[in-house]
C-alpha cells in the first residue's frame, strides 16, 4: 500500500513543475528580448503530462514529458518609439494571455491541493489497518 | 484444519476481501487523481456494487455447502473503465468531484470494516483468555 | 431488530435472583426455577444476540443494508452479552474453587 504515497508524491511534483512553468509565463509577459539581448521575445511554455512516475514509467503515477513552446504567433503592438520597433514600427510581445495563466495557476494549485487529500486519506487508511493488532 | 476453521467462522473472511478491495480500489482512485491533467487517460474503477454481488453469492452458497468447503479466497474487484463523466478535449475523461467522493466512501467502508474486524478478534480473544479484559 | 429492552429486563432478573423470569416457568409453577436453567436460557440469549450481529455484519459486507449504526449496536449488544456470560463463568469457577478448597 505504501507505493500509492509514491504514485502522490508523482503528482505533487508535476503539479509543481506545472506551477513553475506558469510562474515563468506570468513573470515575463512583457518581456521583448531574449536572454543574449536579441529582440526576439519570451515564447510561452507549457508542459505536457504522461502516465508513469519520472524514473521508472511502468509504476503508476504521472510526470512531466517534456515542456513545450507554444508556437502560436507573437502579438504585435504599434510602438514606433520602442527601442524593439521594426520597420513599420510594430513591437512583438510574448504570446502570453495573464488571464488564462492566472486560470491555469488556479487549476494548478487545486489538482495540488486534491492529491495532497489523496495523500492523507492515504496515510489514515494504512493507520486504520495498524490499529487491527493494536 | 480445526483452526482454519475457528479462524474462517462467521464473517471474517467476508471482512478481510473487503479490506482489500478497498485497498486496491484506493490505489486505482489516487492514481486517477495523480492523472487528472494526463490527456489520453482513461479513468480506472472497480465496482463495489459488483463486488458485493460476488459475496452475497458465494455466502448463499456456503449456507448449503458443509462447514468449511466454501471459501472466499478467490473472490476480487475487476478493473474496469467507468463510461462516466464529460470527455475532454484532452482525451481525459475526469471528473474531480466524482473522485473525492469515491475515495471519501471508500476510505470511511475500509475504516469500518477494520473496525468490525477488530471486534470480531477481540470476541475471540476474550473467550480464549477466559477472563475478561 | 434486536428487543434490546426485554433483554435487559431478563439480564435484570438473573442479578436480582428470586423472581421468576417469564421466560422459564416452572414444572409445576411452583417458585422461582432452578438457576442452572436460568443460565441455560441466558447462554441461548447470548447467543442469539451473536447469531443477530453476525447477519447484520454480513448484511453489511453485501451492500444489502445502509444501516451503519443498527450493525454498530448490534456488535456491542452481542459483545456485551458475551462479556458478562464470561464474568459469570469466571465467578462461577472461583466459586467452585473456593468451595472446594473448604477443609472438612
Amino acid at each position: 500500500m505504501f507505493d500509492v504515497l509514491d504514485m502522490g508524491a508523482s503528482g505533487l511534483q508535476a503539479q509543481r513543475t506545472r506551477m513553475d512553468t506558469i510562474a515563468g509565463n506570468i513573470v515575463n509577459a512583457n518581456t521583448t528580448r531574449n536572454a543574449q539581448g536579441q529582440p526576439i521575445p519570451y515564447r510561452r511554455r507549457f508542459v505536457l503530462f504522461a502516465p508513469g512516475q519520472a524514473g521508472s514509467p511502468d509504476k503508476p503515477g504521472v510526470r512531466v514529458q517534456e515542456i513545450k513552446l507554444d508556437q502560436s504567433p507573437f502579438q504585435k503592438r504599434h510602438e514606433p518609439g520602442h527601442p524593439d520597433a521594426d520597420a513599420d514600427g510594430y513591437v512583438k510581445y510574448p504570446n502570453i494571455d495573464l488571464a488564462m495563466e492566472y486560470v491555469n495557476a488556479l487549476e494548478a494549485s487545486r489538482a495540488y491541493e486534491a492529491n495532497v487529500t489523496m495523500m492523507e486519506v492515504s496515510k489514515q487508511m494504512l493507520s486504520a489497518s495498524l490499529r487491527l493488532i493494536a | 484444519m480445526f483452526i482454519e476453521r475457528l479462524l474462517n467462522q462467521g464473517n471474517a473472511p467476508l471482512l478481510e476481501r473487503t479490506l482489500e478491495f478497498t485497498a486496491a480500489r484506493h490505489k486505482l482512485i489516487a492514481e486517477n487523481v495523480v492523472n487528472v491533467d494526463t490527456p489520453g487517460y482513461q479513468q480506472k474503477d472497480m465496482s463495489l456494487e459488483k463486488f458485493q454481488a460476488m459475496l452475497r453469492n458465494r455466502v448463499e452458497a456456503r449456507r448449503n455447502a458443509a462447514p468449511g468447503a466454501a471459501s472466499f479466497a478467490d473472490i476480487d474487484g475487476e478493473l474496469e473503465n467507468p463510461e462516466r463523466g464529460i470527455l475532454f478535449h484532452d482525451g481525459n475523461n475526469r471528473s474531480m468531484e466524482q473522485l473525492m467522493s469515491d475515495q471519501a466512501k471508500n476510505a470511511l467502508l475500509h475504516n469500518m470494516v477494520v473496525e468490525l474486524l477488530k471486534k470480531q478478534y477481540s470476541a475471540m480473544e476474550n473467550a480464549l483468555r477466559e477472563r475478561v479484559t | 431488530m434486536i428487543d434490546g429492552a426485554n433483554n435487559n429486563l431478563s439480564l435484570g432478573k438473573l442479578a436480582g435472583g428470586g423472581v421468576t423470569p417469564a421466560k422459564t416457568a416452572g414444572a409445576g409453577g411452583a417458585g422461582a426455577s432452578s438457576f442452572a436453567d436460568v443460565l441455560k436460557n441466558q447462554i441461548d440469549e447470548v447467543s442469539r444476540l451473536q447469531q443477530d450481529a453476525s447477519k447484520a455484519v454480513e448484511d453489511l459486507a453485501t451492500g444489502q443494508t445502509e444501516n451503519v449504526t443498527g450493525v454498530m449496536t448490534a456488535m456491542e449488544k452481542s459483545d456485551i452479552a458475551f462479556k458478562t456470560l464470561l464474568a459469570i463463568r469466571g465467578k462461577l469457577m472461583d466459586a467452585y474453587d473456593e468451595i472446594k478448597n473448604i477443609s472438612v
